[in-house]
Protein backbone atom coordinates (compact mmCIF):
# COMPACT_ATOMS: atom_id res chain seq x y z
CA UNK A 1 0.00 0.00 0.00
CA UNK A 2 1.25 3.04 -0.96
CA UNK A 3 -1.01 5.40 1.01
CA UNK A 4 -3.29 3.94 3.65
CA UNK A 5 -6.08 5.95 5.35
CA UNK A 6 -8.36 4.79 8.00
CA UNK A 7 -11.20 7.21 9.86
CA UNK A 8 -9.44 10.44 8.93
CA UNK A 9 -10.35 13.14 10.14
CA UNK A 10 -9.77 16.96 9.59
CA UNK A 11 -11.24 19.98 11.43
CA UNK A 12 -10.75 23.37 10.75
CA UNK A 13 -12.50 25.19 14.01
CA UNK A 14 -16.03 24.59 13.80
CA UNK A 15 -15.63 22.83 10.35
CA UNK A 16 -15.60 19.11 9.13
CA UNK A 17 -13.28 19.49 5.64
CA UNK A 18 -12.99 15.66 5.55
CA UNK A 19 -14.78 12.99 7.80
CA UNK A 20 -13.96 9.56 8.63
CA UNK A 21 -12.42 8.94 5.45
CA UNK A 22 -10.98 5.90 4.90
CA UNK A 23 -9.05 4.44 1.49
CA UNK A 24 -5.90 2.67 0.61
CA UNK A 25 -4.05 3.73 -2.49
CA UNK A 26 -2.03 0.82 -4.37
CA UNK A 27 1.12 1.35 -6.02
CA UNK A 28 1.35 1.51 -9.59
CA UNK A 29 -1.90 2.67 -10.15
CA UNK A 30 -4.40 5.43 -10.83
CA UNK A 31 -6.22 6.99 -8.64
CA UNK A 32 -9.33 9.89 -8.95
CA UNK A 33 -10.81 11.67 -5.73
CA UNK A 34 -13.68 13.33 -7.54
CA UNK A 35 -16.68 15.46 -5.81
CA UNK A 36 -18.07 18.69 -5.95
CA UNK A 37 -15.86 22.07 -4.46
CA UNK A 38 -15.88 21.92 -0.61
CA UNK A 39 -16.12 18.44 -0.55
CA UNK A 40 -12.89 18.10 1.33
CA UNK A 41 -10.85 16.37 -1.41
CA UNK A 42 -7.66 19.03 -1.51
CA UNK A 43 -7.56 18.72 2.05
CA UNK A 44 -7.32 14.92 1.47
CA UNK A 45 -4.41 15.77 -0.68
CA UNK A 46 -2.97 18.54 1.50
CA UNK A 47 -2.84 15.71 4.30
CA UNK A 48 -0.83 13.30 2.04
CA UNK A 49 1.65 15.75 1.27
CA UNK A 50 1.87 16.55 4.94
CA UNK A 51 0.98 20.54 4.63
CA UNK A 52 -2.33 19.64 6.22
CA UNK A 53 -2.31 17.99 9.43
CA UNK A 54 -5.02 15.31 10.04
CA UNK A 55 -7.18 15.81 13.38
CA UNK A 56 -8.12 12.40 13.96
CA UNK A 57 -7.64 9.06 12.45
CA UNK A 58 -3.58 7.79 10.43
CA UNK A 59 -2.56 8.05 7.75
CA UNK A 60 0.11 6.22 6.30
CA UNK A 61 2.08 6.67 3.33
CA UNK A 62 4.59 4.56 2.26
CA UNK A 63 4.08 2.93 5.37
CA UNK A 64 4.83 6.33 7.25
CA UNK A 65 2.76 8.73 9.53
CA UNK A 66 2.50 11.43 8.48
CA UNK A 67 2.96 13.25 11.43
CA UNK A 68 5.90 11.53 12.61
CA UNK A 69 7.93 11.49 8.80
CA UNK A 70 6.45 14.48 6.76
CA UNK A 71 10.02 15.06 5.53
CA UNK A 72 10.66 11.71 4.85
CA UNK A 73 7.63 11.71 3.22
CA UNK A 74 7.74 14.34 0.90
CA UNK A 75 11.05 13.19 -0.46
CA UNK A 76 9.53 10.29 -3.05
CA UNK A 77 6.26 12.37 -3.92
CA UNK A 78 6.15 15.13 -6.72
CA UNK A 79 3.10 17.60 -6.05
CA UNK A 80 0.97 19.30 -8.97
CA UNK A 81 -0.68 22.21 -6.27
CA UNK A 82 -4.18 23.84 -8.39
CA UNK A 83 -2.75 26.98 -7.85
CA UNK A 84 0.21 27.83 -10.41
CA UNK A 85 3.24 28.68 -7.67
CA UNK A 86 6.02 28.98 -10.11
CA UNK A 87 8.63 31.52 -9.38
CA UNK A 88 7.79 34.31 -11.67
CA UNK A 89 11.23 35.84 -11.16
CA UNK A 90 13.20 33.09 -12.47
CA UNK A 91 13.19 30.78 -15.75
CA UNK A 92 12.22 27.75 -16.35
CA UNK A 93 14.81 25.93 -16.27
CA UNK A 94 16.23 27.86 -12.76
CA UNK A 95 12.50 26.79 -11.51
CA UNK A 96 13.38 23.07 -11.97
CA UNK A 97 16.87 23.35 -10.76
CA UNK A 98 15.55 25.18 -7.28
CA UNK A 99 13.40 22.18 -6.59
CA UNK A 100 16.22 19.67 -7.63
CA UNK A 101 18.02 21.77 -4.98
CA UNK A 102 15.22 21.63 -2.33
CA UNK A 103 15.44 17.93 -3.27
CA UNK A 104 19.12 17.64 -2.65
CA UNK A 105 20.14 16.72 -5.95
CA UNK A 106 24.01 16.77 -6.78
CA UNK A 107 24.43 19.14 -9.06
CA UNK A 108 25.11 17.27 -12.17
CA UNK A 109 22.15 15.02 -11.44
CA UNK A 110 19.69 17.91 -10.99
CA UNK A 111 20.93 19.09 -13.95
CA UNK A 112 20.71 15.51 -16.15
CA UNK A 113 17.02 15.65 -14.66
CA UNK A 114 16.09 19.04 -15.32
CA UNK A 115 16.80 18.17 -18.65
CA UNK A 116 15.02 14.94 -18.78
CA UNK A 117 12.35 16.14 -17.23
CA UNK A 118 11.65 19.28 -19.54
CA UNK A 119 12.52 16.77 -22.85
CA UNK A 120 9.49 14.89 -21.23
CA UNK A 121 7.06 17.64 -21.31
CA UNK A 122 8.16 19.54 -24.62
CA UNK A 123 9.41 22.41 -23.10
CA UNK A 124 13.21 21.38 -23.85
CA UNK A 125 13.06 25.23 -25.96
CA UNK A 126 11.94 27.05 -23.29
CA UNK A 127 14.52 26.06 -20.68
CA UNK A 128 15.52 29.81 -20.98
CA UNK A 129 12.25 31.69 -21.34
CA UNK A 130 11.24 33.84 -17.84
CA UNK A 131 8.31 32.11 -16.53
CA UNK A 132 5.37 35.10 -17.32
CA UNK A 133 6.31 34.54 -20.66
CA UNK A 134 4.87 30.95 -20.93
CA UNK A 135 1.43 30.36 -22.23
CA UNK A 136 -0.71 28.34 -19.79
CA UNK A 137 -0.44 25.48 -20.88
CA UNK A 138 3.46 25.46 -21.08
CA UNK A 139 3.23 26.74 -16.90
CA UNK A 140 1.11 23.95 -16.51
CA UNK A 141 3.57 21.35 -18.08
CA UNK A 142 6.70 22.99 -16.48
CA UNK A 143 4.71 22.25 -12.92
CA UNK A 144 4.54 18.49 -14.35
CA UNK A 145 8.17 18.49 -14.93
CA UNK A 146 9.10 19.82 -11.55
CA UNK A 147 6.90 17.78 -9.94
CA UNK A 148 9.14 14.75 -11.64
CA UNK A 149 12.93 15.89 -10.90
CA UNK A 150 13.09 14.08 -7.21
CA UNK A 151 12.04 11.16 -9.44
CA UNK A 152 9.28 10.11 -7.23
CA UNK A 153 7.18 7.18 -6.60
CA UNK A 154 4.14 8.59 -6.10
CA UNK A 155 2.51 11.71 -7.85
CA UNK A 156 -0.59 13.66 -6.73
CA UNK A 157 -2.44 16.08 -8.85
CA UNK A 158 -5.01 18.79 -8.03
CA UNK A 159 -7.05 18.88 -11.19
CA UNK A 160 -3.68 19.13 -13.52
CA UNK A 161 -6.11 20.27 -16.39
CA UNK A 162 -8.41 22.52 -15.28
CA UNK A 163 -8.28 25.66 -17.54
CA UNK A 164 -6.44 23.85 -20.47
CA UNK A 165 -6.86 23.34 -24.06
CA UNK A 166 -8.09 20.08 -25.64
CA UNK A 167 -4.26 19.91 -27.03
CA UNK A 168 -2.34 20.16 -23.21
CA UNK A 169 -5.05 18.24 -21.81
CA UNK A 170 -4.25 15.24 -23.87
CA UNK A 171 -0.56 15.38 -24.12
CA UNK A 172 -1.30 15.85 -19.57
CA UNK A 173 -3.07 12.65 -20.46
CA UNK A 174 -0.95 10.93 -22.66
CA UNK A 175 2.23 11.59 -19.92
CA UNK A 176 0.17 10.33 -17.47
CA UNK A 177 -0.82 7.61 -18.70
CA UNK A 178 2.89 7.22 -19.63
CA UNK A 179 4.21 7.18 -15.41
CA UNK A 180 1.62 4.76 -14.87
CA UNK A 181 3.08 2.60 -17.10
CA UNK A 182 6.54 2.78 -15.53
CA UNK A 183 5.22 2.12 -12.38
CA UNK A 184 4.70 5.72 -10.29
CA UNK A 185 0.89 5.97 -8.37
CA UNK A 186 -1.33 8.41 -9.44
CA UNK A 187 -3.86 10.36 -7.22
CA UNK A 188 -5.38 13.09 -8.56
CA UNK A 189 -8.48 15.26 -8.50
CA UNK A 190 -10.43 16.41 -11.50
CA UNK A 191 -14.46 18.08 -12.15
CA UNK A 192 -13.93 16.25 -15.44
CA UNK A 193 -15.43 12.59 -15.70
CA UNK A 194 -14.41 11.88 -19.23
CA UNK A 195 -10.77 12.37 -17.49
CA UNK A 196 -11.24 10.56 -14.46
CA UNK A 197 -12.93 7.46 -16.86
CA UNK A 198 -9.63 7.74 -18.98
CA UNK A 199 -7.14 7.65 -16.59
CA UNK A 200 -8.50 6.26 -13.31
CA UNK A 201 -8.40 2.66 -12.51
CA UNK A 202 -10.25 2.96 -9.32
CA UNK A 203 -12.23 6.35 -8.27
CA UNK A 204 -13.10 7.20 -4.76
CA UNK A 205 -16.71 9.75 -4.49
CA UNK A 206 -16.34 12.58 -2.08
CA UNK A 207 -19.09 14.99 -0.96
CA UNK A 208 -19.42 17.36 1.91
CA UNK A 209 -16.18 15.79 3.54
CA UNK A 210 -17.26 12.26 3.13
CA UNK A 211 -16.75 8.91 1.13
CA UNK A 212 -19.54 8.52 -0.78
CA UNK A 213 -18.25 4.95 -3.07
CA UNK A 214 -15.28 3.83 -4.66
CA UNK A 215 -14.58 1.70 -7.30
CA UNK A 216 -13.35 1.31 -10.54
CA UNK A 217 -15.49 3.58 -13.64
CA UNK A 218 -16.66 0.86 -15.06
CA UNK A 219 -17.87 -1.17 -11.42
CA UNK A 220 -19.24 2.42 -10.35
CA UNK A 221 -21.54 2.93 -13.20
CA UNK A 222 -22.49 -0.86 -13.00
CA UNK A 223 -23.41 -0.40 -9.31
CA UNK A 224 -25.49 2.52 -9.48
CA UNK A 225 -27.07 2.67 -12.74
CA UNK A 226 -28.75 0.78 -15.19
CA UNK A 227 -26.74 0.77 -18.61
CA UNK A 228 -28.38 3.48 -21.19
CA UNK A 229 -29.70 6.81 -20.36
CA UNK A 230 -32.11 8.95 -22.39
CA UNK A 231 -31.58 12.47 -21.71
CA UNK A 232 -34.58 14.92 -23.19
CA UNK A 233 -34.80 18.30 -23.36
CA UNK A 234 -38.59 18.76 -22.07
CA UNK A 235 -40.32 21.62 -20.61
CA UNK A 236 -42.30 21.34 -17.19
CA UNK A 237 -45.69 20.51 -18.27
CA UNK A 238 -44.26 18.40 -21.33
CA UNK A 239 -42.13 16.44 -18.19
CA UNK A 240 -45.41 16.13 -16.62
CA UNK A 241 -47.20 14.39 -19.18
CA UNK A 242 -43.80 11.95 -19.81
CA UNK A 243 -43.89 10.99 -16.54
CA UNK A 244 -47.05 10.60 -16.19
CA UNK A 245 -47.34 8.24 -19.19
CA UNK A 246 -44.07 6.00 -17.89
CA UNK A 247 -44.06 6.18 -14.52
CA UNK A 248 -42.35 2.92 -14.53
CA UNK A 249 -39.22 3.76 -15.84
CA UNK A 250 -36.24 4.80 -13.69
CA UNK A 251 -35.73 8.64 -13.97
CA UNK A 252 -34.00 11.93 -12.27
CA UNK A 253 -35.47 15.66 -13.25
CA UNK A 254 -32.54 18.27 -13.17
CA UNK A 255 -33.75 21.91 -14.64
CA UNK A 256 -34.73 21.25 -17.98
CA UNK A 257 -33.44 17.92 -18.70
CA UNK A 258 -35.02 14.48 -17.76
CA UNK A 259 -33.28 11.66 -17.65
CA UNK A 260 -34.55 8.06 -18.16
CA UNK A 261 -32.66 5.04 -17.07
CA UNK A 262 -32.96 1.67 -18.80
CA UNK A 263 -31.23 -1.62 -18.78
CA UNK A 264 -31.86 -2.06 -22.99
CA UNK A 265 -32.04 0.99 -25.82
CA UNK A 266 -35.46 -0.38 -26.45
CA UNK A 267 -36.84 0.24 -23.24
CA UNK A 268 -37.41 4.08 -24.37
CA UNK A 269 -38.87 3.16 -27.90
CA UNK A 270 -42.27 3.74 -25.58
CA UNK A 271 -41.33 7.83 -25.17
CA UNK A 272 -39.62 8.28 -28.11
CA UNK A 273 -42.98 6.87 -29.82
CA UNK A 274 -45.15 9.23 -27.84
CA UNK A 275 -43.45 12.23 -27.98
CA UNK A 276 -41.04 11.68 -31.34
CA UNK A 277 -40.27 15.45 -31.60
CA UNK A 278 -38.88 15.91 -28.13
CA UNK A 279 -35.15 16.70 -28.11
CA UNK A 280 -32.90 13.89 -26.89
CA UNK A 281 -30.05 12.01 -26.48
CA UNK A 282 -29.94 8.24 -26.52
CA UNK A 283 -26.62 7.23 -24.94
CA UNK A 284 -24.73 4.69 -22.24
CA UNK A 285 -24.78 6.02 -18.57
CA UNK A 286 -21.15 7.33 -17.92
CA UNK A 287 -19.57 8.24 -14.65
CA UNK A 288 -21.02 11.87 -14.98
CA UNK A 289 -24.72 10.30 -14.21
CA UNK A 290 -22.81 8.38 -11.58
CA UNK A 291 -21.45 11.55 -9.97
CA UNK A 292 -24.72 13.45 -10.45
CA UNK A 293 -26.49 10.85 -8.96
CA UNK A 294 -24.47 10.49 -6.01
CA UNK A 295 -24.05 13.95 -5.12
CA UNK A 296 -27.04 15.73 -6.19
CA UNK A 297 -27.62 17.74 -9.20
CA UNK A 298 -28.54 20.81 -7.32
CA UNK A 299 -25.52 23.37 -6.60
CA UNK A 300 -23.98 23.78 -3.33
CA UNK A 301 -22.72 26.58 -2.48
CA UNK B 1 10.31 22.20 20.47
CA UNK B 2 9.18 20.10 17.42
CA UNK B 3 8.73 22.97 15.40
CA UNK B 4 11.33 25.79 16.41
CA UNK B 5 14.41 26.28 15.60
CA UNK B 6 15.89 23.02 17.24
CA UNK B 7 13.81 21.50 14.36
CA UNK B 8 16.00 23.62 11.53
CA UNK B 9 18.12 21.10 9.31
CA UNK B 10 20.67 22.89 6.78
CA UNK B 11 17.95 22.44 4.07
CA UNK B 12 16.75 25.78 5.12
CA UNK B 13 20.09 27.41 3.58
CA UNK B 14 18.05 26.21 0.14
CA UNK B 15 15.74 28.82 0.70
CA UNK B 16 18.11 31.48 1.34
CA UNK B 17 19.69 30.68 -2.05
CA UNK B 18 16.58 30.53 -3.35
CA UNK B 19 16.19 34.44 -2.68
CA UNK B 20 19.45 35.11 -3.29
CA UNK B 21 19.08 33.90 -6.94
CA UNK B 22 16.05 35.96 -7.67
CA UNK B 23 17.57 39.21 -5.84
CA UNK B 24 20.81 38.86 -8.22
CA UNK B 25 18.06 38.09 -11.42
CA UNK B 26 16.81 41.67 -9.90
CA UNK B 27 19.99 43.39 -8.96
CA UNK B 28 19.27 47.05 -10.53
CA UNK B 29 15.94 47.23 -8.99
CA UNK B 30 17.32 46.41 -5.67
CA UNK B 31 21.22 48.30 -5.42
CA UNK B 32 20.78 51.61 -6.61
CA UNK B 33 17.10 52.63 -4.54
CA UNK B 34 18.75 50.83 -1.44
CA UNK B 35 21.29 54.04 -1.47
CA UNK B 36 19.15 56.72 -2.03
CA UNK B 37 17.59 56.85 1.52
CA UNK B 38 20.64 57.06 3.63
CA UNK B 39 22.36 59.33 1.08
CA UNK B 40 19.47 61.23 1.58
CA UNK B 41 19.19 60.70 5.62
CA UNK B 42 23.05 61.65 5.46
CA UNK B 43 22.49 64.90 3.20
CA UNK B 44 19.76 66.13 5.16
CA UNK B 45 20.28 65.31 8.78
CA UNK B 46 24.69 65.10 8.76
CA UNK B 47 25.51 67.96 6.33
CA UNK B 48 21.78 70.32 6.39
CA UNK B 49 21.25 69.84 9.55
CA UNK B 50 24.58 69.06 11.27
CA UNK B 51 25.60 72.91 10.08
CA UNK B 52 22.98 74.05 12.70
CA UNK B 53 23.88 71.59 15.70
CA UNK B 54 27.88 71.88 16.39
CA UNK B 55 28.79 68.81 18.29
CA UNK B 56 26.42 66.39 20.03
CA UNK B 57 28.18 64.41 23.21
CA UNK B 58 31.41 65.64 22.23
CA UNK B 59 31.64 65.22 18.21
CA UNK B 60 29.92 66.60 15.44
CA UNK B 61 26.87 65.63 14.57
CA UNK B 62 27.62 64.07 10.68
CA UNK B 63 29.86 61.38 12.69
CA UNK B 64 27.60 60.83 15.61
CA UNK B 65 24.73 60.67 12.99
CA UNK B 66 26.56 57.95 10.71
CA UNK B 67 25.17 54.81 12.89
CA UNK B 68 22.04 55.92 13.52
CA UNK B 69 21.48 55.78 9.41
CA UNK B 70 23.51 52.81 9.28
CA UNK B 71 21.37 51.40 11.68
CA UNK B 72 17.65 52.83 10.35
CA UNK B 73 18.92 51.62 6.57
CA UNK B 74 19.48 48.26 7.57
CA UNK B 75 16.38 47.65 9.73
CA UNK B 76 14.06 49.10 7.34
CA UNK B 77 15.84 46.91 4.54
CA UNK B 78 15.33 43.61 6.81
CA UNK B 79 11.68 45.10 7.83
CA UNK B 80 10.33 45.66 4.04
CA UNK B 81 12.17 41.97 2.84
CA UNK B 82 10.11 40.17 5.67
CA UNK B 83 6.92 42.22 5.51
CA UNK B 84 5.68 43.31 2.29
CA UNK B 85 8.40 40.66 0.59
CA UNK B 86 7.49 38.03 2.90
CA UNK B 87 4.01 38.01 2.71
CA UNK B 88 4.09 38.14 -1.43
CA UNK B 89 6.04 35.30 -1.61
CA UNK B 90 3.85 33.68 0.83
CA UNK B 91 0.30 34.41 -0.06
CA UNK B 92 0.11 35.82 -3.78
CA UNK B 93 2.61 34.01 -5.28
CA UNK B 94 2.36 30.78 -3.05
CA UNK B 95 6.05 29.73 -3.00
CA UNK B 96 5.89 28.89 0.63
CA UNK B 97 3.50 26.22 -0.57
CA UNK B 98 5.50 24.71 -2.78
CA UNK B 99 8.50 24.95 -1.02
CA UNK B 100 6.83 22.86 1.96
CA UNK B 101 5.88 20.56 -0.48
CA UNK B 102 9.49 19.53 -1.05
CA UNK B 103 11.79 18.27 1.66
CA UNK B 104 11.73 21.60 3.33
CA UNK B 105 9.96 22.12 6.64
CA UNK B 106 7.71 25.38 7.46
CA UNK B 107 9.77 26.05 10.41
CA UNK B 108 13.21 26.23 7.84
CA UNK B 109 11.24 28.67 5.47
CA UNK B 110 10.36 30.84 8.24
CA UNK B 111 14.35 30.61 9.00
CA UNK B 112 15.39 31.15 5.87
CA UNK B 113 13.28 34.30 5.66
CA UNK B 114 14.78 36.06 8.71
CA UNK B 115 18.18 35.13 7.31
CA UNK B 116 17.32 36.41 4.65
CA UNK B 117 16.33 39.94 5.59
CA UNK B 118 18.89 40.23 7.70
CA UNK B 119 21.20 39.71 4.87
CA UNK B 120 19.55 42.45 2.90
CA UNK B 121 20.30 44.34 6.05
CA UNK B 122 23.96 43.58 6.16
CA UNK B 123 24.57 44.05 2.10
CA UNK B 124 22.70 47.02 2.77
CA UNK B 125 24.98 48.44 5.59
CA UNK B 126 28.40 47.53 3.70
CA UNK B 127 27.26 49.59 0.55
CA UNK B 128 26.52 52.27 3.21
CA UNK B 129 29.32 52.21 5.35
CA UNK B 130 31.56 52.78 1.66
CA UNK B 131 29.95 55.81 0.99
CA UNK B 132 30.23 56.87 4.84
CA UNK B 133 33.98 56.21 4.26
CA UNK B 134 33.98 57.58 1.18
CA UNK B 135 32.82 60.88 2.30
CA UNK B 136 35.65 61.01 5.30
CA UNK B 137 32.93 60.48 8.18
CA UNK B 138 34.65 57.48 9.68
CA UNK B 139 37.68 57.98 11.53
CA UNK B 140 38.36 54.21 13.33
CA UNK B 141 39.12 50.77 12.39
CA UNK B 142 36.09 49.35 14.35
CA UNK B 143 33.82 50.64 11.81
CA UNK B 144 34.34 47.31 9.72
CA UNK B 145 32.14 45.81 12.48
CA UNK B 146 29.50 47.92 12.22
CA UNK B 147 28.00 45.30 9.40
CA UNK B 148 28.53 42.50 11.84
CA UNK B 149 26.12 44.05 14.11
CA UNK B 150 24.06 45.49 11.72
CA UNK B 151 23.28 41.96 10.36
CA UNK B 152 21.99 41.30 13.65
CA UNK B 153 19.89 44.48 14.57
CA UNK B 154 18.54 43.03 10.86
CA UNK B 155 17.82 40.22 12.05
CA UNK B 156 15.79 41.07 15.36
CA UNK B 157 13.64 43.01 12.83
CA UNK B 158 13.47 40.16 10.65
CA UNK B 159 12.12 38.12 13.11
CA UNK B 160 9.50 40.70 14.36
CA UNK B 161 8.41 40.75 10.69
CA UNK B 162 8.15 37.75 9.70
CA UNK B 163 6.07 37.35 12.86
CA UNK B 164 3.69 39.71 11.53
CA UNK B 165 3.49 37.81 8.13
CA UNK B 166 2.78 34.86 9.60
CA UNK B 167 -0.28 36.30 11.93
CA UNK B 168 -1.97 38.82 9.27
CA UNK B 169 -4.78 38.22 7.10
CA UNK B 170 -4.03 40.98 4.35
CA UNK B 171 -1.33 43.12 3.24
CA UNK B 172 -2.92 46.01 4.78
CA UNK B 173 -2.40 45.31 8.11
CA UNK B 174 1.69 46.05 7.83
CA UNK B 175 0.48 49.73 8.35
CA UNK B 176 -0.21 49.47 11.93
CA UNK B 177 3.32 47.44 11.92
CA UNK B 178 5.02 50.41 10.36
CA UNK B 179 3.25 53.11 11.90
CA UNK B 180 3.43 51.74 15.44
CA UNK B 181 6.28 50.39 16.15
CA UNK B 182 8.96 50.23 12.80
CA UNK B 183 8.71 54.10 12.46
CA UNK B 184 9.23 54.91 16.35
CA UNK B 185 11.73 52.64 16.44
CA UNK B 186 13.49 54.21 13.96
CA UNK B 187 13.37 57.62 15.16
CA UNK B 188 12.45 57.33 18.81
CA UNK B 189 16.38 54.24 19.76
CA UNK B 190 18.58 56.90 19.64
CA UNK B 191 19.41 56.86 15.87
CA UNK B 192 19.19 60.61 15.35
CA UNK B 193 20.03 62.02 18.43
CA UNK B 194 20.89 60.63 22.17
CA UNK B 195 17.34 59.18 23.91
CA UNK B 196 18.73 61.00 27.15
CA UNK B 197 16.86 64.17 25.59
CA UNK B 198 13.69 61.99 26.40
CA UNK B 199 11.73 62.15 29.19
CA UNK B 200 12.10 58.87 31.22
CA UNK B 201 9.08 56.27 30.20
CA UNK B 202 10.46 56.90 26.33
CA UNK B 203 13.75 56.35 27.41
CA UNK B 204 12.61 53.28 28.86
CA UNK B 205 11.12 51.82 26.18
CA UNK B 206 13.62 52.70 23.91
CA UNK B 207 15.91 50.47 25.59
CA UNK B 208 13.30 47.71 25.57
CA UNK B 209 13.69 47.66 22.17
CA UNK B 210 16.94 45.51 21.65
CA UNK B 211 17.76 48.35 18.62
CA UNK B 212 18.63 50.78 20.65
CA UNK B 213 21.22 48.78 21.97
CA UNK B 214 22.76 47.40 18.45
CA UNK B 215 22.69 51.38 17.45
CA UNK B 216 24.27 52.16 21.08
CA UNK B 217 26.84 49.56 20.13
CA UNK B 218 27.31 50.44 17.05
CA UNK B 219 27.93 54.30 17.62
CA UNK B 220 30.70 53.31 20.55
CA UNK B 221 32.21 50.72 18.51
CA UNK B 222 32.57 53.59 15.07
CA UNK B 223 33.63 56.47 17.81
CA UNK B 224 36.09 53.91 19.72
CA UNK B 225 34.19 54.57 22.81
CA UNK B 226 34.06 51.05 23.92
CA UNK B 227 32.84 50.45 27.79
CA UNK B 228 31.49 47.40 29.35
CA UNK B 229 28.05 48.61 29.73
CA UNK B 230 28.33 47.55 25.88
CA UNK B 231 28.45 43.75 27.20
CA UNK B 232 25.36 43.60 29.09
CA UNK B 233 23.66 45.77 26.16
CA UNK B 234 24.88 43.09 23.26
CA UNK B 235 23.57 40.32 25.73
CA UNK B 236 20.50 42.03 25.92
CA UNK B 237 20.19 42.65 22.15
CA UNK B 238 21.11 38.93 21.05
CA UNK B 239 19.10 37.10 23.67
CA UNK B 240 15.92 39.06 22.46
CA UNK B 241 16.99 38.39 18.96
CA UNK B 242 17.47 34.24 19.49
CA UNK B 243 13.81 34.87 21.71
CA UNK B 244 12.05 36.57 18.53
CA UNK B 245 13.54 34.03 15.98
CA UNK B 246 12.07 31.21 17.90
CA UNK B 247 8.59 32.28 17.88
CA UNK B 248 8.57 33.71 14.25
CA UNK B 249 10.13 30.26 13.53
CA UNK B 250 6.97 28.57 15.28
CA UNK B 251 4.41 31.05 14.16
CA UNK B 252 5.24 30.45 10.48
CA UNK B 253 5.06 26.75 10.92
CA UNK B 254 1.34 27.67 12.21
CA UNK B 255 0.60 29.83 9.31
CA UNK B 256 1.95 27.08 6.68
CA UNK B 257 1.15 23.56 8.20
CA UNK B 258 -2.67 23.83 9.57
Amino acid sequence: MVIEAKSLHKRYGGIVAVKSLDFGVEKGRCYGLVGPNGAGKTTTMKMIYCIVLPTSGSLRVFGLDVLSHPRQIKARLGVVPQENNLDPDLTTWQNLMVYARYFGLPRPLARRRCQEQLDFMDLSDRAGTPVPDLSGGMKRRLIMSRALVNDPELIILDEPTTGLDPQVRHLIWDKLLELKDRGITLLLTTHYMDEAQKLCDEIIIMDQARRVDVGSPTELIRRHLPPYVLEARAGRRLAADILGRFPEISHQESGQSLYFYGSAATDFDGILAAWPRVEHVLRPASLEDVFLKLTGREIRA
Amino acid sequence: MRNGLLSITPAFFKVWLRNAQVYVALLKFNIIPALVEPMLFIFVFGLGLGSYISEIEGVPYVKFVAAGILGSASIMQATFECTYGSFFRMKIQNTFEGMISTPISAGEVGLAEILWGASRGFFNSVLVLSALLFLGIIDHWQAVFAPLLMFLAAFNFAALAILVTSRIAQMEYFRFYFAGFVLPAQFLCGTFFPISRFPEPVQLFAWVIPFTSYVDITRSLMLDRLSWKLGLEALYALATTLLFTEIAVRSMYRRLVT
